[in-house]
C-alpha cells in the first residue's frame, strides 16, 4: 500500500515546476482575499482558487500576533494569520509569571546589561551573546509598546508598570499582571490586530511551505471546519507555531496542540533546525495532566516527599532543599522514582499539609484551587502528587536576529525559532520577551521584503502533494491508531530522551522511533467525516512530532556533554572545549537528519560555572 | 519526625457517559451515545472525553487545548450546566447524583458543527462590532516608546477583573436573553466593551456605548445566569448594569431600555408599584398607545373594565427605606472597586 509522506520522502528543495493554470487563477483572485472563501459545495477543482496575501503568519500566539500587527500597522499590506485554534486560545495565554524588561521601576539600579548577563548565565553560555544583547536592549521598548496598546500590566504606587523578582534574575524585572501575564498580552495583541485589519483564518492547519528552494511562495493549508485543502500564495510566511513539548505527550505542561508544526514544516522544506536536544523540564507538574504547580508552593515551605514520606532533597541539595534550581530538583525526583521510591503511578509528592489549612488558604489559594480542579486533590488534606513535566523547547528553526531563514521570505519567531537567546536553558520571564522582540523583528523585516518584491508564479504539485498526504491517511485498513502511536512516542521520549540521557538509551530510542514511523505508515484514520475531523488533525500533528523526535534524539546523542537542560549520565560535565557550539540539523538526502555545528557568538561574557 | 509512608486516596467508579452526537450535513438531529468508562480520582470531564476518543471512538469530536482553564476552548454543558471540561472533576458529579451517569452536551445558543463543537463565530462577530480594543487617548498615551502610559492602581482596578475573561462563551451559552433573541450581543461582548470604555487611556467610549446599545445592551433581563457559570468569576451581568449606567452618564439617556428602567424607579418611588398600564407609552412613545388600545379592546371584549390608572400602595415610608439602602449599597460598590 501507499505510505503517507514523511520528512524526506517528498517535498525536497529545488526543481520547481510552474503551472500556467494556477497563474491565471492567481491573477483573478489576488485581491488580498479577506476571510475564508465561501463554504458552498463546489467541485474540488475550483477550490484551487487561490487566496493571496503579502504576509502570512502561521500560528497565533504572541510571536505570530505581534508579527501580524507589526506588518499591518501602516495598513498597506494584506496580512493574515493562519491558526489551528482561535487566536486567544494560543498557548501564550498560559504563561503566568512575567515578562522581563529592565525598566527599573522597582529597582532603579537595574540595567539591560544585567539582564543580558542573567540570560547568558541562565543559558549555560550556549545563547548567542549578540542576539541576547539585542533582546535585552529592546525589552523595555516592546513592553511599553504593548502597554500603549492597552495591556493591563499591574502598576506601581506611582502608576508605572509593576515588576517582581524571578528565579535566576539578579533584579526584580519581570513585568506582571497577577498570574495572567501571557493571557493579557495575547488578548491585547489580538484586539489590536482586529483594530488594524489583520485577517484571521481560525481553525486552519498549515501542511507545507511552498517554495522553490530560494524563495517563499506560500503554504498549503487545510480548514478543519470544512475539511477542504487550499493553497495560499504569499510573499512572506512567518512560522510562529510555538514549541514541541507534546513530543513527550502525557509528560508535559504544554497544550494539546504544541506539536512543533512550524519547526517540522520548516524542516521538511529543507530548513535547518538548531539545538533541538534542549528541552526544559519543570520539576512539579500534576500527576495526571502535567499542569504546573508553580515554585510558589515550595517557596511557602512545601516539602517534596517520596512515597516513604522522606524529604529526599536532603540527599541532593542539603542546603537549598526544595528550593534548588529546577533542573537539579527534576533530576532528584527522577532518581527517586528510578530507585523505586515513587507512588503507585511513579509519582512523588509535594506536601503542604504541615502548613495548616489557614496558611494554605491565605497564602496559596490559587494553587489549592488548581489541585482541586485538575487533580481532584485538596492540598489541605493530602500531599499533591507530582511528576516532572516538559515545559519549554529551547530549540527550533535556525534563524538570524530578524527571524530570517535560508529561504528568502520564510521567517520563524518565538518558541518555534532558535535565534538563539535561551541556549541550553531558558531563564524564567524570557519566553514572553522572546516572542515580543522577535515577533516584532520578523514582522518588520517581512514588511520591507514584501514591499520590495512581487508575487511570483506558483509551482505545480504542492496542492496535489498535500492532497495525496491527506488521502493516504484515509486509505487502508491499518490497525494502528493515532492515539496508540502517540502514547508510545511520549513514553519512549520520556524514558529514553528525558531528564536523564545516555548513549545506549538514545540509540534505543532512535530504533524505537523508526518502528513508530513504520506503524504510522500503516495507520488509518477511522473518522471519515470532512467536518471537524480531529482525528485527521491529530494524525498530521503526530507526523510532525515523529519528525522532530528523531532530530531531538539524534542531537541529544551527538552532544556528549551535560549543559543546561541536557543531562548525559555518561558525560555529566559541561565541556566548553568541545561543545560551546550549536547543533544544526537538516533533512539529509537519505531522509535522515544530517547534523552540523556552528559556533556560539561570545562577545562579552566568558563562560563560567553556572551556580546559583 | 519519622517519615510516614504515603498512601494516596484514590477510587474509581464504572460510569455511563452520555454524549450528544451530531454531524452537520449528515445527521438530521442530535442523538446520544453512551460510553462505559472507569472514572478515577482526579479525572476531569475533558480527561474522560479524551480517554473515550483514544480508546473507544476516535470520531468523538470536541475542542480542547490548554487543559488549564485559560484558553476557553472546551466549554460544554455537563448535566445542563455550562462548564470548562478541563477544570471540572467528574467523580464528584457522578457521586453527587448517585446515578453513575452524566450527560455531556454542546454549548447552547450556538449552532452545532459536530458533536460537542459549536460554531463560535457568531460570538466573535458580535464581539468585533463592539470595537474591543484600546484606541489611545493622546492625553494619556505618549507618542514615543521611551515613556510608559501612566495609570493608577485605582484606574486599573476599575476594569482589571474583566481582563480575566477568556472568551470561553459559558455566559453566552447560559444567557436567557440570547435564547430569546439571537441578535442580542450576549454577556461577554458587552462586558468586553465596558473594559475598554472605562480604561482611562482610551478615547473611543461614546462609539462603544452606541455599539453596545445597538447590539441590545438593554435586552439583558438580569437573570444572572452568566454570573453563576463564569469560570473566571467576572460577573458579566453586574458589568452590564455598569455599562447601562455608563451610557446614561454619557448622555445616551433616551433608549427604550433606559426609559423603562427610569419609569420603574420613578413609579415605585411614587406609587410603590410599577404603573404597568402606561408602561408601553413610556417605553415606545406613540407606538405604545396602539398597544394599549389593543390591550384595552381585548379586556373590554372579556367584559372587564380597563383602567389607565394605578393606585398608590400603602407603606410608602418602607419604600423610601429601600431606596436609601440601595443608594448605600451602590456607594459601597463604587468605593469597593
Amino acid at each position: 500500500m501507499t505510505s503517507p509522506s514523511f520528512a524526506g520522502d517528498q517535498d525536497k528543495v529545488g526543481e520547481p515546476q510552474f503551472d500556467q493554470k494556477h497563474n491565471d487563477i492567481t491573477n483573478v483572485s489576488s485581491v488580498g482575499g479577506r476571510g475564508e472563501p465561501d463554504r458552498g459545495e463546489e467541485p474540488r477543482s475550483l477550490s484551487h482558487a487561490m487566496l493571496t496575501y503579502d504576509i502570512l503568519i502561521v500560528g497565533s500566539g504572541g510571536a505570530g500576533l505581534y508579527a501580524a500587527l507589526e506588518s499591518r500597522l501602516e495598513e498597506d499590506l494584506h496580512v493574515a494569520v493562519l491558526t489551528k485554534v482561535y487566536p486567544t486560545r494560543s498557548h501564550t495565554g498560559a504563561a503566568q509569571g512575567g515578562v522581563n524588561a529592565a525598566l527599573g521601576n522597582r529597582d532603579p539600579t537595574d540595567t539591560w546589561e544585567q539582564h543580558w548577563f542573567d540570560t547568558i548565565k541562565g543559558s549555560d553560555y550556549l545563547a548567542d551573546q549578540d542576539a541576547a544583547e539585542l533582546m535585552c536592549r529592546e525589552a523595555p521598548e516592546v513592553v511599553r509598546e504593548l502597554e500603549h496598546w492597552g495591556a493591563p500590566f499591574y502598576r506601581t504606587e506611582d502608576g508605572r508598570i509593576a515588576q517582581r523578582p524571578f528565579g535566576g534574575a539578579s533584579k526584580p524585572r519581570a513585568c506582571y499582571a497577577a498570574d495572567k501575564v501571557g493571557h493579557i498580552m495575547l488578548h491585547t495583541l489580538y484586539e489590536q490586530g482586529l483594530r488594524h485589519g489583520v485577517d484571521y483564518f481560525n481553525e486552519w492547519v498549515t501542511l507545507n511551505l511552498i517554495h522553490d528552494g530560494q524563495r517563499c511562495m506560500g503554504v498549503t493549508a487545510y480548514s478543519i471546519r470544512t475539511g477542504r485543502l487550499h493553497t495560499i500564495q504569499a510573499k512572506a510566511v512567518i512560522l510562529a507555531t510555538g514549541g514541541h513539548g507534546r513530543i513527550y505527550w502525557r509528560r508535559t505542561s504544554n497544550a494539546y496542540g504544541n506539536t512543533g508544526d512550524g519547526s517540522a514544516i520548516a524542516y521538511r522544506a529543507g530548513l535547518p533546525l538548531k539545538d533541538m536536544e534542549f528541552v526544559q523540564f519543570h520539576p512539579t507538574g500534576l500527576r495526571r495532566s502535567g499542569i504546573l504547580v508553580t515554585e510558589g508552593a515550595r517557596g511557602e515551605g512545601g516539602h517534596l516527599l517520596n512515597v516513604l514520606g522522606e524529604r529526599f532533597m536532603a540527599r541532593y541539595a542539603p542546603d537549598k532543599m526544595e528550593l534548588g534550581p529546577r533542573d537539579l530538583v527534576a533530576r532528584a525526583i527522577e532518581t527517586e522514582v528510578r530507585e523505586g521510591h515513587g507512588g503507585p503511578d511513579d509519582e512523588l509528592f509535594l506536601d503542604l499539609t504541615h502548613l495548616g489549612k489557614d496558611q494554605i488558604i491565605e497564602r496559596l489559594p490559587q494553587i489549592r484551587q488548581l489541585c482541586i480542579n485538575f487533580e481532584g486533590v485538596d492540598p489541605v488534606e493530602e500531599p499533591i502528587p507530582i511528576k516532572p513535566t516538559v515545559h519549554y523547547s529551547m530549540g527550533g528553526v535556525h534563524t538570524d536576529i530578524n527571524g530570517c531563514t535560508p529561504i528568502e521570505g520564510v521567517y520563524a519567531a518565538g518558541e518555534t525559532a532558535c535565534v538563539s537567546v535561551h541556549g541550553a536553558n531558558r531563564l524564567g520571564g524570557n519566553s514572553l520577551l522572546d516572542i515580543l522582540v522577535f515577533g516584532r523583528r520578523a514582522g518588520r523585516h517581512a514588511v520591507g521584503y514584501a514591499r520590495r518584491i512581487k508575487l511570483g508564479p506558483m509551482p505545480q504539485g504542492a496542492y496535489d502533494e498535500a492532497e495525496r498526504c491527506l488521502e493516504e491517511l484515509m486509505e487502508g485498513d491499518g490497525k494502528e491508531t493515532v492515539a496508540g502511536i502517540r502514547s508510545d512516542l511520549g513514553q519512549i521520549m520520556a524514558t529514553k530522551a528525558g531528564i536523564y540521557r545516555h548513549a545506549a538509551g538514545l540509540e534505543e530510542a532512535l530504533g524505537d522511533l523508526e518502528h513508530l514511523k513504520d506503524r504510522y505508515r500503516r495507520m488509518t484514520i477511522k473518522d471519515r467525516s470532512p467536518v471537524f475531523n480531529t482525528e485527521m488533525l491529530a494524525a498530521l500533528e503526530l507526523r510532525n512530532m515523529l519528525t522532530l523526535a528523531e532530530v531531538l534524539t539524534l542531537g541529544a546523542l551527538a552532544r556528549t556533554e551535560s549543559r543546561g537542560a541536557h543531562f548525559r549520565e555518561d558525560f555529566p560535565q559541561r565541556d566548553d572545549e568541545g561543545w560551546l557550539k550549536h547543533t544544526v540539523a537538516r533533512l539529509g538526502s537519505d531522509g535522515r537528519p544530517a547534523l552540523s555545528f556552528t559556533p556560539v557568538a561570545v562577545s562579552r561574557f566568558a563562560p563560567e560555572a553556572r551556580t546559583y | 519526625m519519622a517519615p510516614v509512608k504515603i498512601t494516596p486516596k484514590r477510587e474509581s467508579l464504572l460510569a455511563n457517559i452520555r454524549v450528544q452526537r451530531f454531524t452537520s450535513g449528515k445527521d438530521r438531529s442530535p442523538y446520544f451515545d453512551n460510553f462505559k468508562l472507569e472514572v478515577e480520582t482526579g479525572m476531569t470531564v475533558l480527561a474522560a472525553l479524551r480517554k473515550i476518543k483514544d480508546e473507544q471512538d476516535g470520531s468523538l469530536t470536541f475542542r480542547a487545548f490548554c487543559r488549564s482553564a485559560i484558553c476557553g476552548s472546551c466549554t460544554v454543558r455537563v448535566n445542563g450546566r455550562s462548564v470548562l471540561a478541563c477544570s471540572t472533576q467528574l467523580l464528584p458529579i457522578l457521586k453527587d447524583f448517585r446515578k453513575g451517569s452524566v450527560t455531556i452536551a454542546p454549548m447552547a445558543n450556538l449552532p452545532v458543527l459536530r458533536d460537542l463543537v459549536v460554531d463560535i463565530d457568531p460570538v466573535i462577530d458580535k464581539l468585533a462590532k463592539m470595537h474591543p480594543y484600546l484606541i489611545e487617548s493622546p492625553e494619556r498615551v505618549p507618542e514615543a516608546l521611551e515613556r510608559e502610559s501612566l495609570m493608577s492602581r485605582d484606574e486599573l482596578n476599575a476594569f482589571d477583573y474583566m481582563t480575566d475573561c477568556i472568551l470561553c462563551g459559558s455566559c453566552y451559552s447560559a444567557c436567557s436573553s440570547v435564547a430569546a433573541d439571537p441578535s442580542y450581543a450576549g454577556p461577554l461582548t458587552i462586558a468586553k466593551a465596558y473594559r475598554f470604555s472605562i480604561d482611562v487611556r482610551d478615547s473611543f467610549r461614546g462609539i462603544r456605548d452606541q455599539a453596545a446599545i445597538d447590539q441590545g445592551l438593554w435586552s439583558c433581563v438580569q437573570c444572572r445566569k452568566c454570573i453563576k457559570v463564569c469560570p473566571k468569576d467576572t460577573r458579566p451581568a453586574d458589568t452590564i448594569r455598569r455599562t447601562r449606567k455608563l451610557t446614561i452618564d454619557d448622555g445616551i439617556r433616551d433608549t427604550p431600555g433606559s426609559r423603562r428602567a427610569k419609569a420603574y424607579v420613578a413609579d415605585i418611588k411614587r406609587f410603590g408599584q410599577v404603573n404597568k398600564p402606561m408602561l408601553p407609552v413610556v417605553v415606545f412613545g406613540t407606538k405604545g398607545w396602539e398597544a394599549i388600545e389593543v390591550a384595552e379592546a381585548a379586556l373590554t371584549k372579556q367584559g372587564l373594565e380597563p383602567t389607565r390608572r394605578v393606585c398608590k400602595l400603602p407603606g410608602q415610608e418602607g419604600v423610601e427605606g429601600i431606596f436609601g439602602r440601595v443608594r448605600a449599597i451602590e456607594d459601597e460598590e463604587e468605593q469597593g472597586r
